[in-house]
C-alpha cells in the first residue's frame, strides 16, 4: 500500500476529509491528498468515522483513535478501499466501505467504547451505612440477578447486609420470559455471552433453564441447608420490604433497552482484553450500565415463536415450586411469560447507533 | 535496547511447538549467550499475541491483560538478541504489526527482524481443519474446503485460515515497514526428509548455531490419521452440548486426540482431496513467484512449498470406513476407562484419607477436656455477659474467625 498511485492519493484525500468532519461516501469522493500516516487505515475504521461524523462532531483525537484502531476479536482483517489499490492477488477483497455490515463497524466500535469505559474506571465505592444489629428481618437474596441486585445495593446502603443467623432465603423471581432476558443480560455483563439467539433458542429448544433462572433448583439447593420453612419464593416484589423488615418500597431494576444489552455484551468482550474478569465485571456493571440505562430504546421480550415452549416451562416451574411447599409471595402465575411490548432481538443498526452516540458523547 | 530482535510470526504447523518448546528449556543456556527469550511460562508469548491483537480466547485471554506491553519492555530492556514466537501473530493486522514493531525498538535504534516458517498448503489444508476439529468443530472436511475456496472468505473459519496462512499478504502486514533482508522465510521440508533438518533452518534462521541445545522435544502438536479425526469430530457433534470447554480440553483434545488417537498407526493420512490440487498449485505457484520477486531471504527452499502429488488412494474423513472409525472408537473408550479406573483410585483414596480425618477429628472431639470446654461455651452464650466474656477471650487469644 505504500505504492503512490491516483488511487492511493484519492484515498488519502478521502481520509483528510473525514479527518475534518466530511462525510461524503467512498465511491461519491473525488479529491486527492497526500499520504498522512505509515499505512492507509482499513475500510471499516474508515466508515465508522464517516459515520461518526453523520451522526455529530466527531473531534479530532477521537478521529486519529478511531484511524488507528484495529478491530478486536476474530472476525475480517481490515480491508482495503475498493477503487484504491489495484485487484489485488493476495488477501481478502477490497470493499466499498458502504456496503459494509454494520457488524463489522461494530467490532472497530466496541474495542474503542471498551478503552473508553477502561480510562473512566470505576465508581467510587460507597461507604456501606453502619450495620444495624437491631433491626429485624434477616434475609438472604438469591433467584433472577437482575432483581437481586438492586435491593441487595438498596438493603446495603440502610445498614442492612445479608445473612445472620437464622436468615429467611427470598428466592426473587418474575415472569420467565422475562427472566430469560434477565438472565441474557446478566451474563453480558458479567462473563460474556453469545448473541441472544445464539444463547436462547438451544435453552428453549431443549427446555433447559439457566442455572440462575431455575428457580425451583436454587430453592431446593437451598432448602438442603437451611430447611423448606426457611426459603421463599418472591414473586411480588411489594411483598419484599414486609419480609426484609423495612418500610420504603426497595430499589427496582433500571432496564435495559435490547440494543443498549447488547451493546454491553459487545463491549464486554473487548474489555476482557482490558481488565481482569472481576475489574471487567464492575467497569460493566458501574460505569458501562448508567450510561446505557441513561439511553432510550424498547426493551428485550421474548420472540413469539418462543411463547409456547417457555408457557409450557414455566407452567412446570410453577408446579414444582408450588409441590415443594415453599411459601410463595405473590400468584404463582405470575411465573407465566406475558405479552409485553418490545424487540424480540437487537438490531446491528440500533445497536451501532448507541455505539456512536456513546463514543461522541465522550469529548475527548 | 535490544540490538537485534527476531520476531516469529507464524505460520501455525510448521514446527512452532518444537521450537518454542526448546527456546522456552533453554532459556537460560540461550541467556548465557546472551539471546533472551523472555517467558516466565511456556505460553507467555501466546498471551502476549493474545493482548496485542485483542483476541478473546476461551478465557485465557484474562491471562493476558497487558502481557505484550510487558513482554516489549523485557525486550527492550535487554542488550543483545532477543525472540519472541508464536504463531497466531500471523493473523495480526498491519496496524497491530506496526504497533508491535515500534514496541520492540523498531524505528529507535532496534533491529527487528521477522522470521515466518511456512508449510506446503497439500499439508497446511488438512492440518487447519484438524485443528478446527480438536478445538470442538464438528464442521465437516468438505463444509471447511468449501469456505476456503470461497472468494469471499466471509465466514470465522476462511477468515482465521488465510489470515494464518496466506503468505504474502502475512508478509505485507508485518513486513510493510522492514526491508526485504529482514524477513526470513524458514521452509518446512518435505515429509521424509532428515529428521533434523527443520531444526538446522530455524537454528541457521535464528542464529542457534554453535549454541549447545537440549533438543529433546516435550511438547508437540501431533497430528491425527483419516478416521480418527473423522470420530473426534463425531465426539464433538455427540458430546459438546453437554462437555464444558474445561472438560473439553484435558478429556477429548488431550487425552483423546493427543494421547491415544495420534500414536494409532497404520491409519490413513488426512489428505488434501485429489480435485483441489490443481487449485492449490495455482495458489502456491503465484506465492512462490510473488516471495521470489520481492527478494525475502529464503532458508530452505522455497519449492518445498509445492508440496506432494495427490494420495493414491484418498481417505474422505466425511465418508470415513466405518471399520477404520469403529477401531479408532475401540482405543478412545480403552482409554477413558482406564483414565475412569486411575480417577475411581484417586477418589477412594480421597474417601480414606478422608474418613481418616473424620475419624482423628472425632476422637480429638472426645477428650473430656473439649467436652467440658464446649460446655462452657454453651452457657456461657446462653447470657448477654457470657457473650460479652466470650468475646473478650477471643480478642484476647487473637482469633479472628468467629462463630458462624
Amino acid at each position: 500500500m505504500s505504492e503512490d498511485s491516483p488511487g492511493v492519493r484519492r484515498a488519502w484525500g478521502w481520509v483528510a476529509h473525514l479527518r475534518a468532519g466530511g462525510t461524503t461516501p467512498w465511491r461519491d469522493w473525488s479529491g486527492a491528498g497526500e499520504p498522512h500516516g505509515r499505512i492507509l487505515p482499513g475500510a471499516q475504521q474508515l466508515e465508522l468515522l464517516r459515520r461518526l461524523n453523520e451522526a455529530g462532531e466527531a473531534a479530532p483525537e477521537l478521529a486519529t483513535r478511531v484511524l488507528e484502531a484495529s478491530a478486536p476479536g476474530r472476525g475480517r482483517p481490515d480491508l482495503e478501499l475498493e477503487g484504491a489499490v489495484p485487484p489485488l492477488a493476495f488477501g481478502p477483497r477490497p470493499v466499498d466501505p458502504a456496503g459494509l455490515p454494520d457488524d463489522e463497524l461494530l467490532r472497530v466500535a466496541a474495542g474503542l467504547l471498551a478503552e473508553d469505559v477502561h480510562a473512566a474506571g470505576r465508581r467510587e465505592p460507597q461507604q456501606p451505612a453502619t450495620r444495624r444489629w437491631w433491626r429485624r428481618g434477616r434475609y438472604r437474596l438469591a433467584g433472577d440477578v437482575v432483581l437481586t441486585g438492586p435491593v441487595r445495593a438498596d438493603l446495603l446502603r440502610q445498614g442492612r447486609p445479608p445473612g445472620g443467623r437464622g436468615a429467611s432465603v427470598l428466592v426473587l423471581g418474575t415472569d420467565l420470559a422475562t427472566m430469560y432476558v434477565h438472565a441474557w443480560t446478566a451474563r453480558s455483563l458479567s462473563v460474556g455471552a453469545p448473541g441472544w439467539r445464539e444463547w436462547l433458542d438451544p435453552h428453549v429448544r431443549r427446555g433447559t433453564l439457566p442455572v440462575r433462572i431455575d428457580l425451583a433448583r436454587i430453592a431446593r439447593s437451598w432448602s438442603d441447608r437451611v430447611g423448606a420453612e426457611r426459603v421463599h419464593i418472591v414473586l411480588d416484589p411489594a411483598e419484599l420490604p414486609r419480609l426484609v423488615g423495612v418500610r420504603r418500597p426497595l430499589a427496582t431494576p433500571v432496564p435495559l433497552s435490547a440494543d443498549a444489552t447488547d451493546l454491553a455484551r459487545r463491549v464486554g468482550q473487548a474489555l476482557g482484553l482490558l481488565a481482569v474478569p472481576t475489574e471487567k465485571r464492575a467497569l460493566l456493571r458501574e460505569t458501562l450500565r448508567p450510561r446505557l440505562a441513561a439511553l432510550p430504546g424498547p426493551e428485550l421480550v421474548l420472540p413469539p415463536e418462543h411463547r409456547e415452549r417457555v408457557h409450557e416451562r414455566a407452567t412446570h416451574l410453577r408446579d414444582a415450586l408450588l409441590r415443594a411447599g415453599y411459601p410463595v409471595h405473590g400468584d404463582p402465575d405470575s411465573l407465566l411469560p406475558v405479552d409485553r411490548a418490545g424487540a424480540p432481538e437487537p438490531s446491528d443498526a440500533g445497536v451501532l447507533a448507541l455505539a456512536l452516540r456513546l463514543l461522541l458523547e465522550k469529548k475527548n | 535496547m535490544a540490538r537485534t530482535v527476531l520476531l516469529h510470526v507464524g505460520t501455525p504447523k510448521t514446527g512452532t511447538s518444537y521450537l518454542q518448546d526448546v527456546l522456552f528449556r533453554n532459556r537460560r543456556t540461550l541467556a548465557n549467550q546472551g539471546i533472551l527469550y523472555p517467558a516466565d511460562r511456556f505460553d507467555a508469548h501466546f498471551l502476549a499475541a493474545l493482548d496485542l491483537m485483542r483476541l478473546p480466547w476461551g478465557g485465557l485471554e484474562a491471562e493476558a491483560v497487558g502481557a505484550w506491553d510487558a513482554l516489549a519492555a523485557k525486550v527492550r530492556k535487554h542488550d543483545g538478541t532477543a525472540i519472541i514466537s508464536h504463531e497466531i501473530l500471523a493473523t495480526a493486522s498491519r496496524a497491530q504489526a506496526g504497533r508491535a514493531l515500534e514496541s520492540l525498538g523498531h524505528g529507535d535504534g532496534a533491529e527487528v527482524h521477522v522470521v515466518l516458517s511456512v508449510r506446503d498448503l497439500v499439508r497446511q489444508i488438512p492440518a487447519e481443519w484438524q485443528e478446527n476439529v480438536k478445538h470442538r468443530h464438528g464442521l465437516s472436511y468438505g463444509a471447511f474446503l468449501d469456505q476456503i475456496r470461497d472468494p469471499e472468505r466471509a465466514t470465522r473459519i476462511a477468515t482465521w485460515f488465510w489470515g494464518v496462512q496466506e503468505l504474502p499478504d502475512i508478509l505485507n502486514r508485518w513486513g510493510h515497514d522492514l526491508p526485504p533482508e529482514r524477513i526470513h522465510l524458514v521452509t518446512v521440508p518435505p515429509r521424509g526428509g532428515p529428521p533434523n533438518l527443520l531444526w538446522k533452518r530455524f537454528s541457521l534462521a535464528f542464529g542457534l548455531d554453535g549454541v549447545d541445545l537440549d533438543l529433546e522435544a516435550e511438547r508437540a502438536n501431533p497430528s491425527l490419521g483419516a478416521p480418527e479425526t473423522a470420530l473426534v469430530r463425531r465426539i464433538n457433534r455427540a458430546a459438546n452440548r453437554e462437555l464444558n470447554p474445561a472438560d473439553y480440553r484435558p478429556l477429548v483434545r488431550e487425552l483423546l486426540a493427543h494421547q491415544t488417537l495420534s500414536r494409532r498407526t497404520g491409519s490413513p493420512r488426512l489428505a488434501l482431496p485429489p480435485d483441489a490440487h490443481p487449485w492449490v498449485s495455482d495458489v502456491t505457484s503465484s506465492w512462490i513467484a510473488e516471495i521470489e520477486r520481492r527478494g525475502y531471504d529464503v532458508v530452505g527452499d522455497l519449492h518445498d512449498l509445492v508440496g506432494e502429488p495427490p494420495v493414491r488412494e484418498y481417505a474422505d474423513p466425511d465418508n470415513p470406513s466405518e471399520k477404520l472409525v469403529a477401531a479408532a472408537a475401540l482405543d478412545a473408550i480403552k482409554a477413558l476407562l482406564l483414565e475412569s479406573a486411575r480417577l475411581r483410585h484417586n477418589e477412594e483414596r480421597l474417601e480414606r484419607e478422608l474418613l481418616d480425618t473424620q475419624l482423628a477429628l472425632e476422637r480429638s472431639y472426645l477428650r473430656p477436656t473439649y467436652r467440658w470446654r464446649e460446655k462452657l461455651v454453651r452457657r456461657l452464650r446462653g447470657s448477654s455477659a457470657g457473650r460479652g466474656l466470650l468475646k473478650v477471650y477471643r480478642r484476647a487469644r487473637g482469633r479472628s474467625s468467629r462463630e458462624a
